[in-house]
């Protein structure tokens, strides 16, 4: 009985599944999960992750009526305002920098060295309970925009126009980023192999994003 | 035909006329349904389309809010949720297992093969199991320090005045002065600004290398490196490129790859290392160390150098292979060495700048060089024997100079031998051969060997090498549990306790044992 060479592993371990054959140029449109790596998973559970736990507190909760309802009154102030208009800002305001907020930045301010990078690809969002989904806080966050853009449409007419840019802000803003389909994928533009899109690679060359360690027995034997 | 439809559909229509009605009262009967029945008519606004996709966000919200909590991320995927029923079955078959799995055969085989000595370890031990004295080509002892008498009287002292343990980790009433002792000496003694001791030479490249980086880094680390290595730049949970062993080309290639591909995603510039060392354990390789200081200056990476053999054995007075090549250590960001192997003694120590020094050893937020805060430090008689050791280097660099020579006495026996191929540099105090096989020479496709057969035919050599005279050993490694899988090796370690002519006869006679357990399996 003869033992297999030995092996580089990265080039047999694991064979990406969408290479067949010759690759051609890179996809326009990607959708891949990121911050499943069971590393991760271990770093991420060994603290408590205070960045996150702060919407569970019902006063994370009250804050957002509170700030909606002074930037109301705030952006009513401005001379020569109209209702549309206003609640038109309002909304547009409030999803932007939920977004930025929930969606856009990742990582950790606090307790970064705690956890060791293992949280520098996570959205708030999908941080909050460990990833759980239809968790109290994260419904209260999904009804919250629902809620004020209910309350906008009920206090103003819009016209066409704004309802639409209204709607729109909310649906790609605010309801898509927290499906829990989305948890943890990122959809990724235009992205380059190692050898660009007009040099297509073959199967055998090695893959720069691919980390070779990780794909080793000794790691899963020690990490189950 | 109108008529009779309608007149079949009379009944319906006028059921469903007057449930509506029905309905419709009976909600106005509710409490508060009249300001409900407000606000959906100034809601509408004479607009259905607006109120429908208003309506269908609300189903949504109610859908989403009525859902039940998911698993969270952490326990999901390896979970699985049994009935009672299947539990009670499961209880109900389980036979406990030995806390500890029988040994096969050749475990077994390999468990008493290992030679027990009676009386101190040196050039020329004692063996318990037959009395024979035997030479001793295993045991590191380069500079034939193992026994030397004024190491003896050195540590006896210090035995007789501090004790032995030293009773805590460096930073919590560990350290004695012995061990600054020691650490300066090594700094002096290399040219670097500081250094830091560790209590266990194997652990010091595995704390060292995840002190400086973290996930993010980029780490850039020959292919054979040893398994402290490997279990550190595991730990450091940083992205790893691996080139080619001792393939300076390769690794050029690494580092330009590396760049290309840090330019293309447009990332930010992190920490980049190479991670190599000065003579291989896995083969007695040496690296080229200017071409590598070049390299590293050129394309702005820290280099972290793993002088474990190198250190006591290379070089005029065994500075290592910074003094081998001349070349500055403070060209060398991290050198880490091996108190344990070069100087005779135990422990590592890691020597640089006072900066890399100095952040291993604080604690701030997060743990840095986690053996140095978690280890107990090491005996005080031990810190004092490396510095005696050090002291003796130092003044007796002609040590080395027999060293070398035994070197080339060895591999000049060896390399006459038929059926062995010699590998590693000619000047490395590791001396591994491996057998030979008919495809040595033709590398056309990836060649297969069979690992076990020719571990028990190293066995055999080494066991009738043993009855012989001569104490050699297996290179020991973990299968399945290292990156690469070498081929199995009998490591040879030079020492210069012996002269020159007990050298050669022992030489000869691994030399005869491998041709005679050669030719019986022929």
């Amino acid at each position: 009985m003869s033992r297999p060479s030995p092996k580089l592993l990265h080039l047999t371990v694991s064979v990406p599944a969408d290479i067949k054959g010759r690759r051609r140029s890179g996809s326009i449109v990607k959708v891949e999960e990121v911050g499943g790596r069971t590393e991760e998973l271990l770093d991420r559970s060994a603290y408590l992750n205070i960045n996150a736990n702060w919407v569970n507190a019902k006063g994370a909760w009250l804050i957002h009526v509170v700030l909606v309802f002074m930037g109301k009154i705030i952006i009513d102030t401005i001379p020569g305002m109209t209702q549309q208009i206003s609640w038109t800002l309002v909304n547009l305001i409030y999803l932007n920098l939920s977004y930025l907020m929930f969606h856009w930045v990742t990582g950790i301010p606090f307790d970064n060295e705690l956890h060791g990078g293992a949280y520098d690809d996570l959205t708030l969002w999908e941080q909050i309970d460990d990833g759980a989904q239809y968790t109290p806080s994260k419904k209260w966050l999904f009804t919250a925009p629902i809620l004020l853009f209910l309350a906008s449409t009920h206090y103003t007419n819009y016209n066409p126009w704004l309802f639409a840019i209204n709607l729109t802000a909310l649906i790609v803003l605010a309801i898509i980023p927290k499906l829990p389909q989305l948890h943890r994928q990122r959809v990724r533009f235009l992205t380059g192999d190692a050898s660009g899109v007009s040099t297509p690679v073959t199967p055998s060359f090695p893959r720069m994003d691919q980390n070779p360690l990780h794909a080793t027995n000794p790691a899963d034997a020690h990490f189950g | 035909m109108d008529s009779s439809t309608s007149v079949a559909l009379e009944p319906v229509l006028s059921f469903l006329a007057f449930s509506l009605s029905k309905l419709e009262s009976g909600f106005y009967r509710i409490p508060g349904s009249a300001v409900v029945a407000r606000y959906v008519k100034s809601s509408h606004q004479n607009d259905p389309g607006r109120t429908i996709l208003e309506l269908i966000l609300v189903i949504f919200a109610i859908r989403t809010l009525l859902q039940s909590r998911t698993r969270t991320d952490r326990s999901g995927k390896h979970f699985i949720k049994f009935s009672e029923k299947e539990i009670d079955e499961l209880v109900d078959e389980w036979v406990p297992e030995p806390l500890a799995q029988p040994l096969s055969e050749w475990e077994q085989r390999d468990l008493s093969s290992v030679p027990v000595i009676s009386g101190p370890n040196g050039p020329k031990p004692k063996l318990l199991a037959t009395g024979k004295i035997v030479t001793n080509l295993a045991s590191f002892n380069f500079a034939g320090l193992a026994g030397n008498e004024k190491v003896k009287e050195r540590a006896l002292e210090t035995l007789q005045k501090y004790g032995l343990g030293s009773c805590g980790p460096p930073g919590f009433y560990g350290t004695i002065d012995v061990h600054l002792d020691l650490e300066r000496e090594i700094a002096e003694f290399l040219g670097t600004e500081a250094s830091i001791l560790y209590s266990q030479g194997f652990s010091t490249i595995s704390s060292v290398i995840p002190a400086f980086c973290k996930r993010g880094d980029i780490i850039v680390a020959d292919r054979s490196v040893n398994f402290a290595i490997q279990k550190g730049i595991l730990i450091s949970r940083s992205t790893v490129r691996w080139f080619d062993h001792n393939d300076l080309k390769s690794l050029e290639d690494t580092l330009i790859s590396v760049e290309k591909e840090r330019k293309k995603r447009k990332g930010p510039l992190t920490r980049r290392f190479i991670i190599t060392e000065g003579i291989f354990e896995r083969d007695g390789e040496m690296v080229d160390l200017p071409k590598l200081v070049e390299l590293k200056l050129k394309y702005k990476y820290r280099l972290i150098l793993d002088e474990s053999i190198s250190f006591g054995t290379m070089g005029r007075t065994g500075r290592g292979l910074t003094e081998l090549y001349n070349v500055p250590a403070s060209q060398i960001d991290m050198l880490v060495g091996s108190v344990a192997n070069g100087l005779c003694s135990a422990g590592g120590f890691c020597a640089g700048s006072s900066i890399v020094v100095d952040h291993q050893s604080c604690i701030k937020q997060r743990i840095n060089g986690t053996s140095f805060v978690f280890s107990a430090s090491m005996p005080a008689l031990l810190a004092t024997s490396g510095s005696e050791a050090i002291t003796f280097l130092r003044n007796n660099p002609s040590v080395l100079l027999n060293l070398q020579d035994n070197i080339r006495a060895i591999r000049a026996v060896l390399e006459k031998t038929e059926g062995i191929t010699l590998l590693g540099h000619r000047a490395s105090p590791i001396i591994h051969f491996c057998l030979r096989t008919q495809q040595q020479s033709l590398a056309v496709t990836q060649p297969t060997y069979d690992y076990e057969a020719e571990e028990r035919i190293l066995q055999d050599i080494v066991d009738d090498s043993i009855a012989n005279g001569v104490l050699l050993t297996r290179a020991k490694h973990l299968r399945g549990q290292e990156m690469v899988e070498s081929r199995p090796t009998i490591r040879i370690a030079a020492t210069a306790a012996l002269s020159r002519k007990e050298v050669e006869k022992a030489a000869g006679v691994v030399k005869a044992s491998v041709t005679r357990i050669l030719s019986k399996r022929r």
